[in-house]
């Protein structure tokens, strides 16, 4: 019971500017969608992310964002990642990110909540959790 | 996963977690690891280097964010002569990059109280803010905040006059 009624307001809490906007889309070719709750939106360029977002291409698309904590990505062809968690303070730079790459590809440069400490960003894939310290990298989820 | 060098030719480190518990670190860059057995098998790149897929996806990510500094004269919103050309630079720079945003924020230097300074910071980062917004660009792309005295470019006691410390920064990404 004590969790679910801590969930909104840890929602709250994360909140940092009024829209909740945590990245937005940079570049986006072919099928690309952002897909929130049961709406699918058409990636488009300058397109703002919330939390909880999915990222999804097909087999012709991609597309690139940016968070602002200056986190990095760049999405290939047939992938489905998620925005699980992202939570950043501006004025600290602290904050938490998890991502989940279900299936696809993504290149990351991280950003500055990799720098709030060991577990600042975490990546989950189907069978391993990645958590990068400040760098720049790949991941290829195989079917 | 591929861990690859930094653009500024550092490198960090990938902690990779298995169910288990067992963790693996990554740490030497141009290295993949591949992570389907119990344990992730690690290897050098070499000279095969990244796959055709995975260099693309390299290209494909989005610039580094830039930052610009705009200095102010003594207790105004008014810009310095020398701050022309950076505005001029700030411009081209959010009109070279699609889906720009924009993070402009403000600062004083120890001349006067904390709340005048955290209102003198704010009007000058919405004066930059609506110098771009008179240009062109859409107010929606662009936020400005005020952080008063409290984050000094170059520490100073109170009450000092320092031109670096009064300014506005400015964030395109």
């Amino acid at each position: 019971m004590r969790a679910l009624a801590l969930g909104p307001l840890l929602l709250l809490l994360a909140a940092t500017s009024d829209s909740g906007e945590i990245g937005r889309i940079k570049s986006s070719v072919g099928t690309a969608n952002v897909e929130r709750g049961a709406a699918s939106l058409s990636a488009s360029i300058g397109q703002e992310l919330m939390p909880g977002d999915w990222l999804v291409t097909g087999k012709d698309g991609r597309m690139s964002l940016t968070f602002v904590d200056d986190t990095r990505f760049a999405v290939g062809p047939d992938s489905r990642i998620g925005l699980k968690k992202f939570e950043y303070d501006p004025t600290t730079q602290k904050g938490s990110f998890i991502a989940k790459v279900e299936r696809g590809s993504i290149a990351v440069v991280s950003g500055r909540i990799t720098k709030s400490g060991r577990s600042g960003m975490q990546i989950e894939t189907p069978d391993s959790v990645l958590e990068p310290h400040g760098t720049r990298f790949i991941v290829v989820v195989r079917k | 996963m591929v861990l690859l060098p930094d653009e500024d030719g550092g490198h960090g480190e990938v902690s990779i977690l298995k169910a288990g518990g067992s963790e693996t670190l990554v740490s030497e860059p141009n290295t993949r690891a591949t992570i389907d057995g119990a344990r992730p098998s690690i290897h050098p790149l070499g000279a095969k280097g990244l796959r055709p897929e995975e260099a693309s996806l390299l290209g494909a990510l989005p610039p580094p964010s830039k930052s610009f500094t705009l200095y102010f004269l003594e207790g105004t919103t008014e810009m310095t002569a020398d701050s022309a050309p950076v505005l001029d630079a700030l411009r081209a720079e959010i009109a070279s990059r699609p889906g720009a945003e924009v993070q402009v924020t403000g600062h004083t230097d120890t001349v006067g109280s904390e709340s005048e300074n955290d209102a003198l910071s704010l009007k000058r980062a919405e004066e930059i803010r609506s110098l771009l917004a008179s240009r062109g660009f859409d107010l929606s792309i662009m936020t400005a905040v005020g952080r008063g005295e409290r984050e000094l470019k170059v520490p100073t006691a109170d009450n000092v006059s320092s031109p670096v410390n009064r300014r506005v920064e400015v964030i395109v990404r």
